[in-house]
């Protein structure tokens, strides 16, 4: 309960941060919409009261919040798109891209997490070790350029761009979960390998049970918890990463349509849609946290106490 | 449990060797002969050096401009003649541009390290130290901002300010300055139970003395080496964010930007976006080897906690 409260709190605190970052510079909306000297002084000033900008900083945000709430999300500034249309078509793109880079995250990293526990050391160990070394340390950025000479320029296997076939989807996915999915096979090997060093592990073995179902019902069980517990922080993760990857690749994504808002100075859409990042990772990281707190009982107490 | 017990001797055992070592010939030599002996650390700064020598001399050498074009040479390979590293599609030399890009990089990384270990250090010690409501609301705001994604942070702050280097280094610099503030105040709490801390408050010393001579001293080395880990973080910011446009605005040569403009001449090319990002990958390699390396010479028990922040 308090940590839902927290958590409102938090959202509505960003919700300000949000408002006065957008108008940090104290840009003028007008003067990006309208092209110099074609508009009169009148004409601006018209504008500027039609968009409520001649009010104080603080009544401008209660109004938009006011009107935010009430399900009006207002137009686009550049094209005057109704902005909830525009939610709902990019955001569905979002979703896919972001929901497929999730499940290669985990439906990829826990599988080679595990494979590489169990073959300790091994070949097949070092090279997945390797390769998640590998994801870490190359910037997204320019591993989706190699991806795309490789597999578009050069192979032409597939599409270098665009939305929405599978095959579209492919490498904007997979660069988009390369670094979650590093991360995940990294913990899902060092959680299963300290869970098959523990005691009950050898007294399972010794008590005769088949190896799949001590690996597959005990260690596992207990190495995941914590890892898929902070699934909400890869969400928050791959936020950030898509406004970076949806523009290399065209993907019409919210990520896109807030950097090119930016871009093209269109405030009404930028501060929305940066509304609604900010409030996906801050619930992410809720999530992360109390799915830490469910998945360890133990840590309960410790941390409702410090919090 | 044995695993535990051992390092824990090694640890000791390796200390103890350090200091007698430190006893015989200095600390300061006993420091500087244990960096040469740490391999990645060497290894690092090779690499750092050559990729920075670059970056310092290059444009002397060369003397041309970043920024002349020439329309008769464009998309040249590289080890053209007057060309080392070959042209771009505006036949810009791209060995100039390089050089200037890394000045950029490291420009930026420069300004984010200054700010984030300056607000970083105060606000880790005030809140690690003064405790109370005091640090509950410095660790509410700094949680906050490091829950956040570095790029998300970056685009609002374009969004307010405008595209380039400055809106990129302010944003990377606040994110940076909450992940050393949360480093700095747990050592801060760990030290401030030790035994010289509690001997300078029963001395009577004020709280701003002890802070700033106890404390400061003990606190600088573990956040000088945090902060050498966290510039591979801004170097690789800047060029993710001058990339999409973001950060560097044309025609400032930035890497990230040179890798964009390249891309769309790949078939024709790949040369163009190649060999910047191939110097982010050294850039941002050696960056991190020396951070490593430092971590691993001056505070070997950061190497647990440097992992934990890079996981969560």
């Amino acid at each position: 309960m308090t940590r839902t409260l927290y958590l409102v709190l938090i959202v509505a605190v960003s919700s300000v941060a949000v408002f006065y970052a957008i108008r940090l510079s104290g840009g003028d909306a007008v003067a990006a919409v309208i092209q110099p000297g074609t508009a009169s002084l009148e004409a601006r000033e018209q504008l500027r009261e039609l968009w409520g900008l001649n009010l104080p900083i603080h009544e401008q945000y209660f109004a938009y919040m006011g009107r935010l709430l009430r399900g009006d999300l207002g137009n686009s500034l550049t094209n005057n798109w109704p902005i909830s249309e525009m939610l709902i078509i990019h955001g569905r793109h979002s979703l896919l891209l972001g929901g497929a880079a999730l499940l290669l995250v985990f439906g990829l990293g826990v599988p080679l997490g595990i494979l590489a526990s169990l073959r300790r050391n091994g070949f097949t160990d070092i090279s997945i070790t390797t390769l998640s070394v590998g994801g870490l340390a190359v910037p997204n950025f320019w591993l989706a350029l190699l991806m795309v000479w490789l597999f578009a320029s050069t192979l032409r296997w597939l599409p270098s761009a665009g939305c929405c076939s599978p095959k579209q989807l492919v490498l904007p996915a997979v660069v988009l979960a390369m670094e979650g999915l590093a991360l995940t096979v990294r913990m899902t090997r060092s959680a299963m390998l300290e869970n098959l060093d523990r005691d009950f592990v050898r007294t399972l073995r010794a008590g005769g049970l088949s190896e799949l179902r001590v690996v597959g019902r005990h260690v596992l069980r207990n190495a995941l918890v914590p890892i898929v517990s902070l699934a909400g922080l890869r969400i928050g993760q791959i936020v950030g990463y898509a406004l970076v990857v949806e523009t290399i690749f065209g993907w019409p994504g919210l990520g896109q349509v807030l950097v090119n808002a930016v871009l093209r100075r269109d405030y009404a859409v930028a501060q929305f849609f940066s509304l609604v990042l900010v409030t996906l990772v801050i619930v992410g990281n809720w999530a992360a946290d109390l799915g830490y707190l469910v998945a360890n009982p133990r840590l309960r107490n410790a941390r409702s106490r410090a919090v | 449990m044995t695993d535990q017990n051992l390092t824990h001797l090694e640890t000791w055992d390796r200390r103890q060797a350090e200091y007698e070592e430190s006893r015989r010939v200095g600390p300061i030599k006993a420091t500087f002969d244990r960096m040469l002996r740490n391999r990645l650390l060497l290894f690092g700064t090779v690499l750092g050096l050559i990729v920075l020598g670059a970056g310092f001399v290059g444009p002397t050498i060369s003397g041309a401009d970043p920024n002349l074009q020439n329309f008769s040479a464009t998309h040249l390979p590289p080890g053209s003649e007057g060309n080392l590293l070959g042209t771009d599609h505006l036949g810009r030399d791209q060995a100039v541009r390089v050089f200037i890009g890394i000045r950029v990089s490291l420009m930026v990384a420069a300004g984010v390290t200054l700010i984030s270990l300056a607000f970083g250090l105060v606000l880790g010690m005030f809140a690690g130290f003064l405790g109370g409501w005091r640090d509950r609301t410095i660790r509410g705001v700094v949680d906050f901002v490091w829950g956040f994604p570095l790029i998300l942070v970056a685009v609002l702050f374009a969004g307010g300010l405008g595209e380039g280097l400055f809106p990129v280094i302010l944003a990377v610099g606040l994110v940076n300055t909450a992940a050393i503030a949360r480093v700095v105040r747990g050592e801060v709490l760990s030290l401030s139970e030790r035994e010289f801390v509690e001997a300078a408050r029963a001395g009577g010393l004020s709280t701003p003395r002890i802070m700033w001579r106890h404390l400061f001293p003990n606190i600088l080395a573990p956040a000088l080496v945090l902060a050498s880990y966290y510039v591979a973080v801004a170097i690789i910011a800047e060029a993710a964010l001058s990339f999409i446009g973001l950060g560097a605005q044309p025609p400032t040569p930035s890497l990230g930007g040179m890798v964009s403009d390249g891309r769309n001449f790949l078939h024709i090319n790949p040369w163009a976006s190649t060999i910047p990002g191939v110097t982010i990958v050294l850039l941002v390699l050696s960056v991190s080897l020396i951070g490593d390396g430092l971590r691993d010479v001056f505070d070997p028990r950061l190497r647990h906690e440097a992992k934990g922040v890079e996981q969560e």
